[in-house]
């Protein structure tokens, strides 16, 4: 018997280059000999068991990077490697350096692209570069904010090419991303798997974010208290959980474009209460969609007259549009020269090899070895992407060729850097992966500062790595370690707190509520109790086709047949149960589980039970930013039971029935859940109109359906359970009133009971008083218009005599029933129109316009 | 020539307008060719805030915005103009070739032309606008003759024809119709130009116009105009009308000078609405000394 290798040992056979565990006599890294045996503590089996929680915890947690190009599987969960990317303090001091440098580079490359343009005049960028790119956005030439360096924020790509140093692949300026996905990381990793750096001292990554919150605080025109937004393009961008997640941590509001407009000379938040100025924009839209008056006139992210406000220093963006011209790839061949010009002093981080196919010499060279090279062009937004020479068959170079010779200059080269390899957990082995870290700095207005530790990606499959845009493969957490505290500068910070800068945070955090998120908070309330009502019902239904398991092809008994009508009613699946112009179908009523399970299964059909989950996932989904960890723990389960249900089928019924258990109590968990967290503020009275608004409607609509046309009194009594059920009032009638059913005891607990939950008066009670605490925009003293309808249709409920709602005519129908109830509903439905016009942000159409009427004919 | 320029453009709205903001690029330029005396904007209604500034052009641009809601919109620009005699324009002898040579190996000229080679919003070009101008612009002829050429070829070739294009109709379209206004000649000039290496600017500016003999000039009747600066070594800046076949002199006024119409569009907002609007402009030129 062979005594097991150890881990170390048998990942040693797998490297096949260079490798982050091997220094460059051939040794193993000590630093890599602790956390080796550190796994091997752990063993195989526990590191999966890890594995797996990781991978539980991003989920449970809404760690996502959406992906544009598949349609229906938009949401792809954040990959997390349990085996961190380890380096040497004393290295990263040396790329600190490289890094610092390079940022105080970029930022001078800025200044002087949008002013003297030196650059170019003295022939060490061509000037092609910046007048031949998109970037280059000349309304921003006469931006300048107040503090010494223009580009505050930077996230860098590194990786060790073959003579062992980090070479830098590429810089993003125009909405550094990746910042927030670290710190997740990390702070997962500490959960999951504490054990693997007991014995290693770590930096933080706290430091870069207290950072960043006193570069906002000092970028602001009002010092003291500065109003910080951070700016999304919204729940569509791969990158949205971050938006939450950072602003959330860093207690700025999170805002999309039409949250914000510039009034005055200023840039304000439109919340429901008042308008609220900015101070500072942390800026995660790209610099083109900034301001569509003076930018890209179809943006409708961005905010028109941001340009003209930031000229006069009202307002502070970072970083500032115009950035983008510095995320030309053409730059980078440049990039030595630029440095011994602007900086005198030697580049002391390289570039990866980049030729620009402008200059002759270059464009040989280009041509003679594009198998070796990746092409890219200059501008970025194109939608071009980077062509790996080595992939492209004779043909495919021949065309290349003929591409990159139609305009040389639109074209750039970069050598396919060979990178070195890292350990990572492969399917249960530990493999050796090629590897690349982003780096993140921060300026404080005049000195960067580098995260300790960053985002590092590295590739799935054994091949060359593809540095996409786009996150791929999977992340690691990045340990800069050092073999004592001191090196690390943190002394005063103990291991376990990563992050407790809310504390000590010196900005404030306003709670006031935007506009939008006021219209999303109502409609989360809307439609979590339309899945609610639905779900309730069907499981009603459910209970009752079970309990008459009928022949095939029998009919079903009629009371029944009324249950399924109001099923139809309620979604407004027309024409379901009810059949077309009022013909029933009796064939439905022979297999309804026919239309249920659609009613059900069927995601696209509007009404089902599924689309409607589908919708509040969706609107919950824009509004991330107000959930704390537990709603997200629920909200997951709601995810969970949204993929069941969409399973469901008529062959397990049982486990359908079963889903819509756990789905009815799942919601619940999140009505409880909110309910005992949400802060009594305008977005929590918001939430519960929207709830109430619609049980009110659900509830009417069924009674409606079951009631309206008098029946034999035997199935009067099945539907008279059944309605019961439905308003959770059944045990509590039967221990009131301890007689048999009828209908005007019924009617009489339903439409005026007080104190119970789910009756009429007391929805409409709850409604009033939620609806009474919102802002009152004007007449203080008077009730609003949707308080008054609220009150008319309370009103209306409170005064019915249920003995005259039961009366009905020689055609069995109750006139008097049927009309309340219609007045009633049409007055709780236009609440809503009523809130909507006072609060919520209307979507007005922006149109942008030059002055031109050619039929006057202005012009000669 | 002494000119007064009274530019008025009034805007309709169906629904009330909030928060109107706006970019006015409406205020003629002072340089070697005319001096502008003196000039005012006024808006009704008025206007909270108004900043000027320099564009990257080295145009002056103003921004202005109106809270109060608002059906008709005016923006009256009144300017005093006097433009100089202009100097006798001897044309040299440099030809397209020898000009383009200069281009590609003289640094300082090639950073100061660049942005006026390159494709821009509104001018893009293909073969046939090439060919086209292959037909004026001949190597070993004199670039100032060619460009002279091509202007009188657009002249007489196209029809000018006020509801046959849009701001938006594309030059190659309008190469097709052979039909259109002063600002599709002077994009298609510019297109020309540019595709085959050199270099030319968009002027935004007014042209005095002069009533039929023995009639009184009308109110209103003139208008806002546009043609083309090309670029000549030796040379400089020399402007070509081809709307009119005429160099500019004299009569014509500049406002400002873009790469094309959108850097130096005379009005452009941004309003929040889902009505109609209606525009209309009134221009007069009425020469005072």
């Amino acid at each position: 018997m062979n005594t097991p290798i150890s881990f170390l040992d048998s990942y040693k056979k797998t490297i096949n280059s260079y490798d982050e565990v091997i220094n460059k006599s051939g040794e193993v890294k000590p630093y890599w000999a602790t956390i080796f045996a550190a796994l091997e503590a752990v063993g195989m089996e526990e590191l999966g068991v890890r594995n797996k929680e990781i991978i539980n915890k991003l989920k449970e947690n809404g760690v996502t990077y959406n992906v544009y190009d598949s349609e229906n599987e938009l949401v792809r969960p954040w990959k997390l490697d349990p085996i961190p990317f380890v380096i040497h303090q004393s290295e990263w001091a040396a790329i600190e350096k490289g890094l610092i440098q390079r940022a105080n580079l970029l930022d001078l490359i800025y200044k002087d692209i949008y002013g003297e343009q030196l650059l170019i005049k003295n022939n060490i960028i061509p000037a092609e570069l910046v007048f031949n790119n998109s970037g280059f956005l000349r309304p921003c030439f006469d931006i300048q904010q107040k503090e010494f360096h223009q580009l505050s924020l930077l996230a860098c790509d590194i990786a060790r090419g073959p003579d062992g140093k980090m070479w830098l692949l590429d810089n993003r300026v125009q909405s550094p991303s990746g910042s927030g996905y670290a710190l997740e990381n990390r702070i997962v990793m500490a959960n999951v798997f504490p054990q693997l750096n007991k014995n290693i001292h770590r930096g933080k990554l706290g430091p870069y974010f207290s950072e960043l919150q006193k570069t906002v605080g000092k970028l602001g025109t009002n010092v003291e208290n500065p109003n910080v937004v951070f700016l999304s393009p919204g729940a569509g961008n791969e990158t949205y959980f971050e938006h939450v997640y950072l602003s959330s941590y860093l207690g700025f509001k999170l805002v999309e474009g039409s949250d914000l407009l510039v009034r005055e000379g200023f840039v304000w938040l439109k919340t429901i209460d008042q308008l609220e100025r900015v101070d500072v924009i942390i800026k995660r839209i790209d610099d083109q969609w900034c301001d569509p008056l003076e930018l890209n006139k179809n943006s409708l992210l961005g905010i028109p007259g941001l340009l003209q406000v930031m000229r006069l220093g009202n307002v502070a963006v970072i970083n500032p549009p115009g950035i983008s011209v510095l995320e030309n790839h053409g730059l980078m061949a440049f990039i030595q020269n630029a440095c011994k010009f602007l900086l005198k002093e030697p580049l002391i981080m390289n570039s990866t090899a980049t030729w620009w196919c402008g200059q002759t010499k270059e464009l040989t060279y280009v041509l003679n070895n594009l198998p070796k090279l990746i092409i890219k062009k200059t501008n970025r937004d194109l939608g071009f992407k980077s062509v790996y020479g080595r992939k492209l068959n004779k043909e495919q170079l021949k065309d290349l060729k003929a591409t990159i010779l139609s305009n040389p200059k639109e074209y750039v080269a970069q050598e396919e850097v060979s990178l070195s390899t890292t350990p990572s957990l492969i399917d249960g082995k530990i493999l050796p992966r090629l590897a690349v870290i982003r780096a993140f700095l921060i300026s404080d207005g005049s000195n960067y500062k580098v995260m300790k530790g960053g985002l590092t990606r590295s590739s799935v499959v054994e091949d060359k790595f593809q540095i996409s845009n786009q996150f791929g493969g999977i992340s690691k957490d990045t340990w800069v370690i050092s073999d004592n505290l001191e090196e690390l500068e943190e002394p005063q910070e103990r291991q376990e707190d990563i992050i407790e800068i809310k504390k000590t945070n010196p900005i404030s955090i306003s709670t006031a509520l935007t506009s939008r998120n006021a219209e999303n908070l109502f409609w989360v309330g809307r439609l979590s109790e339309r899945t609610l009502v639905l779900t309730s019902f069907l499981k009603i239904i459910f209970n009752r086709l079970n309990e008459n398991v009928s022949s095939h092809g029998k009919k079903q008994p009629e009371f029944l047949v009324v249950l399924l009508k109001a099923v139809t009613h309620l979604t407004q699946t027309y024409p379901g149960f009810v059949g077309e112009d009022g013909e029933e179908d009796e064939t439905v009523f022979e297999k309804p589980l026919a239309e249920l399970i659609p009613l059900i299964n069927d995601s696209k059909k509007e009404g089902s039970l599924t689309y409607n989950v589908q919708s509040l996932l969706y609107t919950i989904n824009h509004i991330s930013e107000k959930w704390n960890n537990d709603t997200k723990g629920i909200i997951y389960l709601i995810e969970e039971s949204l993929v069941s249900l969409k399973a469901s089928n008529e062959q397990n019924i049982s486990q359908t029935t079963h889903g819509l258990d756990k789905l009815y109590i799942r919601l619940m968990a999140f009505y409880g859940n909110t309910y005992e967290t949400l802060p009594r503020e305008n977005g929590f009275y918001l939430f519960e109109a929207g709830k109430n608004i619609e049980r009110f409607l659900s509830l009417v609509s069924v009674i409606q359906t079951l009631f309206c046309f008098k029946r034999s009194e035997e199935v009067e009594q099945l539907l008279l359970e059944s309605v019961l059920e439905n308003h959770n009032l059944l045990a509590q009638y039967r221990s009131n009133y301890k007689s048999q059913l009828n209908l005007v005891t019924v009617l009489n607990m339903l439409f005026l009971e007080k104190n119970s939950p789910y009756t009429l008066a007391y929805i409409l009670d709850t409604l009033s008083y939620n609806i009474s605490n919102l802002p009152k925009k004007s007449e203080f003293n008077q009730l609003s218009i949707a308080e008054k309808k609220v009150l008319e249709a309370s009103t209306i409920i409170k005064l019915i005599d249920p003995e005259e709602l039961e009366q009905a005519d020689e055609n069995n129908f109750r006139k008097t029933l049927d009309s309340t109830i219609n007045t009633v509903s049409e007055l709780v439905s236009s609440v809503t129109s009523s809130l909507s016009s006072l609060y919520f942000n209307h979507s007005v159409m922006q149109l942008s316009f030059l002055a031109t009427d050619k039929d006057n004919s202005d012009e000669i | 020539m002494k000119y007064k320029l009274v530019h008025k453009t009034t805007y309709n709205y169906i629904d009330s307008i909030h928060n109107y903001q706006c970019i006015v690029c409406l205020h003629p330029i002072s340089s070697e060719r005319q001096n502008c005396e003196d000039f005012k904007l006024t808006i009704e209604p008025n206007p909270q805030n108004l900043y000027a500034r320099k564009d990257y052009f080295g145009n002056t641009q103003y921004y202005f915005s109106i809270l109060k809601p608002h059906k008709v919109l005016q923006v009256i620009a009144t300017s005093i103009v006097e433009v100089f005699t202009p100097k006798l324009v001897v044309a040299n002898a440099i030809t397209c070739a020898e000009a383009l040579n200069l281009f590609n190996t003289k640094l300082e000229l090639k950073n100061e032309l660049l942005q006026f080679q390159l494709p821009s919003p509104f001018i893009f070009w293909d073969e046939e606008i090439k060919l086209f101008a292959q037909t004026c612009l001949i190597p070993d002829e004199s670039l100032y003759e060619s460009i002279a050429k091509l202007s009188e070829k657009i002249f007489t070739e196209f029809e000018f024809n006020s509801g046959a294009t849009t701001i938006n109709t594309p030059l190659n379209e309008v190469l097709k119709l052979r039909k259109g206004v002063c600002q599709d000649f002077t994009h298609l000039m510019i297109a020309c130009v540019r595709s085959l290496g050199f270099a030319a600017r968009y002027v935004s500016g007014y042209l005095e116009t002069l009533p039929p003999k023995g009639k009184v000039k009308l109110q209103g009747s003139d208008a806002s105009h546009a043609w083309v600066s090309v670029y000549v070594p030796e040379m400089g800046w020399c402007e070509f009308d081809p709307t009119n076949n005429i160099i500019s002199g004299e009569r014509h006024i500049v406002t400002a000078y873009g790469r094309d119409y959108s850097d130096i569009s005379p009005l452009k907002g941004i309003i929040f609405s889902s009505g109609e609007h209606k525009v209309k402009v009134e221009v007069d030129v009425i020469p005072i000394l």
